[in-house]
């Protein structure tokens, strides 16, 4: 930044805070007691750029924002209360924060005022940067623009036009990928997610006026949409069928960009509402209540779409409509295949995620008949697959030790055959549960930990299930070629997985990277994109004869 | 601000004493640090000089170390290339997750050792990339 002639910021009150947020936006602050000078003080100081006010009192608010208005300084409102600042945006007041703020909150509430003047189409923010307003005018991570600067652009064509039609994308699911994946994923998910529906939209014929809002740190979008003066509103049933391409668009993006455990994995739901322009209610007002009717319509979708749900997951157990796909683990260092995880998908797409199906079935109830339905078919598709000493990994739940039927493997070798159990699972009765485990690693079965070290359980829980094999959490994987953390981390976790006898597994990997990192950390067996896809061998013979 | 400081390591300790000692270590080593004593003032540098690589004390009044870290990382321009560095030892495994849950890069037992100090710095260092 190069150093200009210093600019003022006019207040009623001075504080450490307020001084040094001045002082990170270059400003010197000139403290007018008490608040009802303010007004004139404005004009006495032609290079003030910015009025930050404590002062709740409304004639002296209003006149301060009425002069300011005048001279395009942004006023920013240091409410103590809701009240107060409720009373203050009614004053049209251009920004608040919850007095005491820290710095570098009121810099950026003071910064993004500037903004929003400038925005308008006047010069009175010049004195910042350019980039600086892009930073607050763009969400850095998708590039839309933020509801501020939408509703400065849209509110002369908004009234022009007479309505909007407000629609809300509910993004479901975006924090199981970051629980699973860790934050680096999550963000690459949301990069994806952002261009696809950019690039939806702009190949879709919605209208000719088009305004995108995305929420820095948050799953959702609103977009609004300007009818053509010409064109009738889309009806209700062209936006559902909007929402159910768009789905599958970002879905397939998203599929390209991370595979399908990523892309199956979220949903999104989409509500709309329509927005009348009437001159008596504040345009804010309306836009926010239009944003709140959309987003209520799309959770109604969502609770409707659960239903949905329940409903074709009790069709795939009844016509045992599901297919395994085996995931190659393989040895680090020859690239050998070990074994395949097995990873059951329901054919209806949305029950394609193995996450996403084991919630539905919980939620109705279903749990142990989806399990077994699953099992079955990773054991009779393992049948063909296996060879040499290949085994088999198949994910399993603690409740399924008590389904009487758990256990019966058809003609497959129990020692073939490695039960993956998560540490994200609770385990309440130890000693019961290791009974369990013993009677069925005397007839052959194998174990492993599954997602060990997310933070579930201890390395003391890990050791009390005596596992033949650990594997990684996916999360301590991602990027682990740039954090050190994770990678002394792994370390302990390879050299405890010597002590116990057990051999570590890392999944997840994706880049070369990754897997170059962990053979040097001494990690034998990996499983990834980068080595293997997930096979769809045999497809279930079941299904289709179910389904014929 | 001179070309020095646009790439020196921001240190973050409220201890006087420990942040000089460190600020010391890393000049006998050829490279170039700021200080800051508390989360506000570190937030403000954070924001100012951007520094390449922060190394950050847990244990202070006000923010604590993990916070700091939380807010760097939340940063829209600078949160994701910046490298963040605990001074402390995370001797327990929860520590580790919790670090890297925070978004930390690596981390430097205290009492700090010279030598790990320098390997430390040197190997985030590496991993900086670039600025446009």
């Amino acid at each position: 930044m190069t150093p200009g002639p210093r600019a003022f910021l006019l207040s009623d009150g001075t504080d450490d805070a307020l001084a040094e947020a001045a002082e990170m936006l270059q400003l010197d602050v000139v403290a007018v007691h008490p608040a009802a000078l303010l007004p004139a003080a404005i004009d006495a100081h032609p290079s003030a750029r910015a009025i930050v006010v404590a002062t709740d009192d409304p004639v002296v608010l209003r006149a301060i924002v009425e002069r300011a208005g005048v001279r395009h300084i942004p006023v920013i409102f240091a409410g103590t209360n809701d009240v107060a600042y409720r009373r203050a945006i009614e004053f049209r007041v251009d920004d608040w924060y919850l007095a005491p703020g820290s710095p570098i909150e009121i810099a950026w509430r003071i910064r993004s005022a500037l903004a929003r003047v400038s925005a308008q189409g006047n010069g009175a923010g010049h004195h910042l940067e350019r980039t600086e307003y892009e930073e607050l005018l763009y969400d850095t991570l998708t590039g839309m623009p933020t509801l501020p600067v939408v509703l400065e652009r849209t509110r002369g064509l908004i009234k022009d036009r007479g309505e909007v039609l407000v629609f809300y994308l509910n993004f479901v699911r975006y924090s199981k990928i970051e629980e699973i994946y860790g934050w680096e994923k999550l963000d690459q998910v949301l990069e994806t997610t952002a261009g696809a529906v950019r690039e939806f939209l702009d190949a879709n014929a919605l209208g000719t006026m088009r305004m995108m809002v995305g929420f820095a740190n948050d799953d959702d979008f609103i977009f609004f949409q300007i009818p053509d003066k010409n064109q009738p509103a889309p009806s209700d049933r062209q936006i559902t069928e909007i929402g159910r391409q768009l789905q599958l668009f970002v879905g397939n993006r998203l599929e390209e960009a991370h595979g399908e455990d990523v892309s199956s994995l979220f949903d999104i739901y989409i509500g709309s509402s329509h927005v009348y322009y009437t001159p008596k209610i504040r345009f804010e007002r309306l836009i926010y209540r239009g944003i709140r009717e959309a987003a209520n319509a799309a959770r109604s979708v969502e609770q409707r779409e659960r239903g949905r749900r329940v409903t074709a997951l009790k069709q795939v157990l009844h016509d045992g409509a599901l297919y395994i796909e085996f995931h190659p683990i393989v040895l680090a260092e020859t690239g050998v295949i070990f074994g395949y995880e097995a990873l059951a998908r329901g054919v209806p797409r949305s029950l394609r995620s193995p996450e996403v199906m084991f919630e539905v079935a919980a939620e109705a109830d279903l749990v142990w008949e989806l399990s077994r339905l699953c099992r079955d078919r990773a054991l009779a598709g393992a049948k063909e697959l296996l060879h040499g000493n290949q085994l088999l990994f198949v994910n399993i739940d603690p409740h399924d030790f008590a389904d009487p039927g758990f256990g019966e493997l058809g003609s497959v070798d129990p020692h073939r055959v490695v039960l993956e159990i998560t540490e994200r699972t609770a385990i309440k009765d130890y000693p019961k549960f290791r009974e369990r485990l013993r009677t069925f690693r005397e007839r052959g079965f194998r174990f492993a930990v599954d997602d060990a070290g997310s933070g579930y359980a201890g390395l003391g829980s890990i050791a009390n299930l005596e596992p033949d094999f650990i594997k990684l959490d996916i999360s301590l994987i991602n990027s682990i070629d740039t954090n050190f953390i994770k990678q002394n981390l792994v370390e302990t976790m390879v050299g405890f997985a010597k002590e116990q006898g057990a051999m570590v597994i890392a999944e997840g990997i994706e880049r070369a990277e990754e897997l170059e990192t962990v053979k040097r950390i001494g990690v034998p067996l990996v499983q990834g994109f980068l080595l293997h896809r997930p096979e769809r061998a045999g497809v279930a013979a079941g299904a289709h004869a179910a389904r014929a | 601000m001179d070309a020095s400081a646009a790439s020196a390591i921001l240190v973050v300790d409220d201890n006087d004493d420990n942040a000089e000692i460190v600020r010391a270590m890393l000049e006998s080593r050829g490279f170039a640090a700021i200080v800051a004593h508390d989360g506000d003032e570190a937030m403000a540098l954070f924001e100012s000089a951007r520094p390449p690589l922060v190394l950050l004390d847990v244990m202070m009044p006000g923010r604590s170390g993990w916070e700091v870290c939380r807010l760097m990382r939340q940063h829209p321009e600078h949160g994701r290339a910046v490298r963040i560095v605990m001074l402390t030892a995370l001797a327990e495994l929860t520590d580790k997750q919790s670090a890297i849950q925070t978004g930390a890069d690596d981390y430097v037992t205290k009492p700090i050792d010279l030598g790990d100090l320098e390997r430390c710095v040197r190997r985030n260092l590496a991993l900086v990339t670039p600025q446009a």
